[in-house]
C-alpha cells in the first residue's frame, strides 16, 4: 500500500490568467503567500468564482476565492476524518486507506483549485467526490488503490476513466486526462490500468 | 393475469428513510438507492411494485411499515430510542425498462444484466429486488460501476412523493421536508380512472392470490 499523504494543509494563493509576474506592491499583506498558477484548470474548475476572478483580474478577489477554497477543503479534510472514525455499522463509515487516497486526491484537486467536492460514499470502501456542473455531473470514486471518473449528462454517460494505483500517484496527470475526457468525444470506456479491449482505449494527450 | 412479471412500462417505487437516505440533516440521493454486494459478484436492492401498491396511500402505507420493522428490530437490538428512531418521509418513482437499460447503456459494458424481480420479502407483497449482474472476469472497478449505476438511475426517477406517518406526526420538522426533486422533475400519476381502478381490482385479486399461495405454502 502506498503512504499517501494524510493531511490536506491550506495555503493562500492566487489563480491569475497568466504565468506572467504580476505587478504588485510588496508592502500589500498578501504578497509573501502569492503563488501563480497558469490558468490550465480542467473545464469543471471553471466554475463562476474562478472565472470571475480571472476575468477581473484582481488580486482581493482571487484572494478571497482561495481563502473560501482553502475554508472549503479544511471543511472536506474535516468530513473525511469524521466518516473514518465512525462506527464500523454506521453507513458512512470509510476504511482508513480510503482516507488517506482521499486526501491525497483532495490535494491534488485543491493544488489545480478545483471546487470542493460533496462527498458520498458506498461503504467503507469508497469516497465519492461529485460536482455538478450545470445538467452534467463529474465524481471520481476513489478506493484504497483505484480511483473512477465519471462525467454524466441527464441523457447519458458521457465519460469513463479507471485510474491505476500508479496513475494516482501523478495527479496531474489524472486531473488532464479529466479535464480531455469532458471534451466532446464519442462514448469510450478508458482503461488505462488493466484494459480489456484495445478498441475502447482512449489517447489522451 | 400474470401476478409475478414485472414489465417494463410498471412502476416501481424506491422507499427513502431518514437516517438511512441522510447524510447529518441533509437528504443524500446517493444513500436512497444504495447497493448490496453480493459474493456471487450481483448488486442488489429492494423496491416496491406498483402491482401490489397500486395507490399513493399504498405506497406510503408500505415505507411506514419498512420504518416501523427497522425499529423494531433495532429496539430489540437495544438499539433505538425514540428521538433517534427510523422515519419514512417519502418514496421516488422509477420503470421498469430504465432499469433494464442499464445492461445496454454506454459506458456501463461490465453489467452482464440489471432486472427487476419480484419476491416478497418479511410479508411484504409488494416487494421486489433489483438486481444488476456483473460480466464475470476482468478487473472491474465496483466502486465506480456502483457510482454510475447510481447516477444513471437517478436521473430517470420521478418524484419525490413525500408523507408523513401517522406514527410521526409528533416530529415537529420532519425530514420529508428535505427531499428533493429528482432530476427527472416529480411525480405525476398519468394513469386514467378506470385504470387506475382496474390496478386496484387487479392488486386485490393477485394479493388474494398471493397470500393463499403463501398460506398453502
Amino acid at each position: 500500500m502506498f503512504n499517501y499523504f494524510n493531511n490536506v494543509y491550506r495555503q493562500a494563493i492566487a489563480v491569475l490568467a497568466t504565468s506572467e509576474a504580476p505587478d504588485i506592491d510588496a508592502s500589500e499583506s498578501y504578497a509573501p503567500t502569492m503563488q501563480i498558477h497558469q490558468a490550465s484548470v480542467p473545464d469543471f474548475a471553471e466554475a463562476e468564482p474562478i472565472m470571475e476572478s480571472l476575468i477581473l483580474g484582481t488580486t482581493s478577489l482571487s484572494i478571497i476565492w482561495e481563502s473560501e477554497l482553502t475554508h472549503e477543503y479544511q471543511d472536506l479534510g474535516e468530513a473525511l476524518s469524521e466518516m473514518t472514525e465512525l462506527d464500523a455499522e454506521d453507513e458512512w463509515k470509510i476504511d482508513a486507506h480510503v482516507y488517506d487516497a482521499a486526501c491525497y486526491v483532495a490535494a491534488g484537486l485543491m493544488a489545480y483549485s478545483l471546487p470542493a467536492p460533496r462527498i458520498f460514499n458506498h461503504g467503507p470502501k469508497s469516497v465519492v467526490f461529485n460536482w455538478a456542473h450545470e445538467s452534467d455531473n463529474l465524481y471520481l470514486t476513489i478506493s484504497a488503490d483505484k480511483m473512477s471518473a465519471l462525467i454524466s449528462s441527464p441523457e447519458r454517460i458521457k465519460r469513463r476513466i479507471d485510474y491505476s494505483l500508479s496513475e494516482l500517484m501523478n495527479p496531474s496527470l489524472v486531473l488532464s486526462s479529466i479535464k480531455a475526457a469532458y471534451s466532446e468525444k464519442p462514448v469510450k470506456l478508458l482503461i488505462t490500468g488493466a484494459m480489456y479491449d484495445p478498441s475502447e482505449l482512449v489517447l489522451v494527450d | 393475469m400474470r401476478c409475478g412479471y414485472i414489465a417494463d412500462g410498471d412502476s416501481l417505487f424506491r422507499q427513502s428513510i431518514h437516517p438511512l437516505s441522510f447524510k447529518s440533516k441533509v437528504f443524500a440521493w446517493e444513500r436512497c438507492l444504495n447497493f448490496n454486494h453480493n459474493p456471487s459478484g450481483s448488486l442488489l436492492t429492494s423496491l416496491s411494485w406498483q402491482r401490489y401498491v397500486p395507490t399513493t396511500e399504498l405506497v406510503h402505507d408500505y415505507g411506514c411499515r419498512l420504518a416501523f420493522r427497522i425499529n423494531e428490530k433495532r429496539r430489540a437490538e437495544g438499539k433505538t430510542k425514540d428521538r433517534n428512531r427510523h422515519v419514512y418521509c417519502g418514496a421516488y418513482h422509477l420503470k421498469g425498462s430504465a432499469i433494464r437499460a442499464l445492461s445496454a447503456a454506454d459506458g456501463l459494458n461490465e453489467i452482464l444484466s440489471a432486472d427487476v424481480v419480484h419476491r416478497a420479502e418479511d410479508g411484504e407483497i409488494a416487494h421486489a429486488d433489483l438486481i444488476i449482474v456483473l460480466r464475470p472476469g476482468g478487473e472491474v472497478n465496483i466502486e465506480g460501476t456502483k457510482t454510475a449505476i447510481l447516477d444513471r438511475l437517478w436521473n430517470t426517477c420521478h418524484g419525490p412523493l413525500k408523507h408523513i406517518c401517522d406514527c410521526d406526526k409528533d416530529i415537529t420538522v420532519h425530514p420529508s421536508s428535505d427531499l428533493i426533486t429528482s432530476p427527472a422533475g416529480p411525480y405525476s400519476d398519468t394513469r386514467s380512472y378506470f385504470l387506475r381502478l382496474w390496478y386496484i381490482v387487479r392488486f386485490r385479486i393477485c394479493s388474494w392470490l398471493w397470500r393463499s399461495f403463501w398460506l398453502w405454502r
